[in-house]
């Protein structure tokens, strides 16, 4: 399998590698893989390398905490959520369409 | 349950119960997690006993939503704060749920929450490198932020988790002290759990979830 740096659906080769490694994944249950990920092994079946970026502040101010609401997420709410765990890439492509 | 509960905002410091810490939860971003492996990340990977030694969280957080979407789930990532000397917020606390998991008691076919990854820092290093004199105990919180979401998101609290087998018999009895009922052995796992049963399952019921949620009520 291909390392795939970046999850850039427009690069075939990524593409492929994320399918490979997202199928086999999910044929395993989520016991095995907190197996496999806390043996520290995770790399070989998800090659994935997040770009370098600055680390954020150690802390933060109350206000400055956006708390996480404890009902049911909204649609929007969930895509704003998976959107904001892959770093950067995303944001800089959406902001580049204004 | 007529009202919704809301996440905890104290928890007891791990050395001084009587001591509360102010608490924050946050659903967790890529900056959350770089912000753990690049800051916390080394510290703990020298804790030989530690289960989350080798998680890399950078990783875990795109992953486990992609692995959970194929199987057309849900995760819910979330990071715990707590309040430092400095009266300013810092991380102690990181969890992965994933929500309509199927419940692990085969006698009732239900969906429940299930922790799938849960960590929190090392109460040593929070004082010694962040400037955290009372690191507060989370094992409790952490898990009460699933069964709050199962009970806001009408599972009536159920949830579950398979206590990572790098943590020994000490995650074990962490989370029979926890309060969770610990699934036999010998006890059929839901087909779609796709694993045999190691003897390392832990649930809550209905009505043991609303205990533990109802103990921490005056803290939220």
């Amino acid at each position: 399998m291909s390392k795939f740096m970046q999850l850039d659906a427009k690069a075939p080769a990524t593409l492929g590698a994320v399918v490979e490694a997202v199928t086999r994944l999910s044929t395993l249950s989520e016991a095995k893989i907190l197996e496999i990920v806390s043996a520290g092994k995770i790399a070989e079946l998800f090659p994935y390398t997040p770009p370098g970026r600055a680390v954020p502040a150690d802390t933060m101010a109350d206000e400055e905490l956006l708390e996480a609401s404890a009902l049911p997420l909204q649609r929007e709410q969930r895509e704003a959520l998976i959107h904001s765990s892959l770093p950067a890439a995303r944001k800089r492509r959406a902001s580049s369409k204004r | 349950m007529a009202s919704s509960r809301g996440f905890v905002r104290k928890a007891p410091s791990k050395a001084d119960k009587t001591w509360l810490v102010d608490i924050r939860t946050t659903d967790m971003t890529a900056n959350d997690a770089l912000w753990w492996d690049s800051r916390l990340g080394p510290k703990h990977a020298q804790i030989r006993n530690r289960a989350d030694r080798y998680w890399p969280w950078s990783v875990l957080l795109p992953m486990c939503h992609l692995v959970q979407l194929a199987k057309r789930r849900y995760c819910r990532p979330l990071v715990t704060w707590a309040r430092a000397d400095n009266g300013r917020f810092l991380r102690a606390g990181m969890s992965i749920l994933i929500e309509n998991y199927p419940y692990l008691d085969v006698g009732k076919p239900a969906q429940s929450y299930f922790v799938w990854f849960m960590s929190a820092a090392a109460p040593s290093v929070l004082q010694s490198d962040f400037g955290m004199s009372h690191p507060p105990a989370l094992a409790r919180l952490l898990l009460d932020n699933a069964i709050v979401l199962s009970q806001n998101s009408g599972l009536e609290g159920r949830m579950g988790l398979h206590a990572a087998v790098a943590g020994g018999a000490a995650l074990m009895n962490l989370y029979g002290h926890c309060g969770l009922l610990h699934l036999p052995g010998s006890a059929a796992l839901p087909p779609s759990v796709r694993r045999p049963n190691d003897g390392r399952f832990f649930f809550a019921d209905e009505s043991v979830a609303e205990v533990l949620a109802g103990a921490l009520d005056a803290s939220r």
